[in-house]
């Protein structure tokens, strides 16, 4: 029987350059650099005792992320903080787009929202929401890529995506609206 | 969709669009929409620039150089211990 992996030494090799990306993950799934950092440690670790169950040619980044949110799931979920409430049933699916269209059209305002704000309203979202937008907007898998690491649909992955981004734009609206960098203007009345 | 979209379904399409998982046949569909509607061109450039800071500012984390050192050595001590490498 031959070694599906392509030696150990190669472990090395394709697991160090997603280092990155499997913090960012942790990241948001702990948020908690502490914790974030201990989920990177179990994470390798595992994904090294397994590496003979790894197929070379499979996507590394899909098989990591999913021992880490295991890993995640199995010992490190808490209670976090109490999430935004998501709107599962907004009506008007544009409301932020359609509350700056006069003003400020391309969403400049975006860029002056200082990092640690638009982490903390990424951290706020609900879990579900949050580490599908994570692996999409920030890591940018693909549908398929995402549905097979969580688990779940396509379907699924879609429209907890475009949930997960309505949600997002409205807490950062609000936020720009607070600090002054965008004029706050009346939402426009749903369209009929 | 036989003379393209109209807005509803642009819009309906645009997150599949820019995540770039629609047939080409689709997509150049609502590239020739985009190009000729401006409120729906003004919501792609929003969602773009919307995803834009959002990558940015997430990827300005990176793994500490002292969590890299940890792995590092941690996977040097397991291949130390297993005799078949």
């Amino acid at each position: 029987m031959t070694d599906p992996a392509p030696g150990r030494e190669a472990f090395e090799a394709e697991v160090i350059p997603q280092l990155d990306s499997l913090y960012r993950l942790a990241l948001r799934l702990t948020t908690d650099p502490s914790r974030a950092e201990d989920l990177v440690q179990d994470t390798v670790l595992k994904a090294f005792r397994s590496w003979q169950r790894f197929q070379p040619g499979t996507n590394i980044r899909s098989w990591l992320f999913t021992i880490l949110r295991n890993t995640f799931i199995n010992d490190y979920r808490r209670r976090q903080r109490e999430p935004i409430p998501m709107d599962l049933e907004t009506a008007e699916p544009h409301a932020t787009f359609r509350a700056v269209d006069d003003e400020d059209p391309e969403g400049s305002f975006f860029a002056q929202i200082v990092d640690a704000k638009v982490l903390e309203a990424i951290d706020r979202l609900p879990e579900d929401f949050r580490e599908v937008l994570v692996l999409s907007d920030i890591e940018n898998l693909s549908y398929a890529e995402i549905a097979d690491v969580l688990g779940i649909p396509v379907g699924t992955v879609k429209s907890r995506l475009f949930r997960a981004r309505r949600q997002l734009q409205e807490v950062l609206y609000d936020h720009a609206v607070e600090m002054g960098y965008i004029r706050p203007r009346a939402r426009a009345p749903l369209e009929k | 969709m036989p003379g393209g979209p109209n807005c509803r379904e642009a819009l309906s399409l645009l997150q599949d669009y820019m995540k770039q998982e629609i047939t080409p046949e689709l997509a150049t569909k609502i590239t020739d929409h985009l190009q000729k509607c401006r409120p729906c061109f003004d919501h792609l450039r929003f969602e773009t620039s919307f995803l834009e800071m959002l990558e940015r500012k997430a990827k300005g984390q990176c793994c500490p150089d002292r969590l890299r050192d940890r792995i590092l050595s941690q996977l040097r001590s397991e291949l130390d211990g297993s005799s078949d490498s």
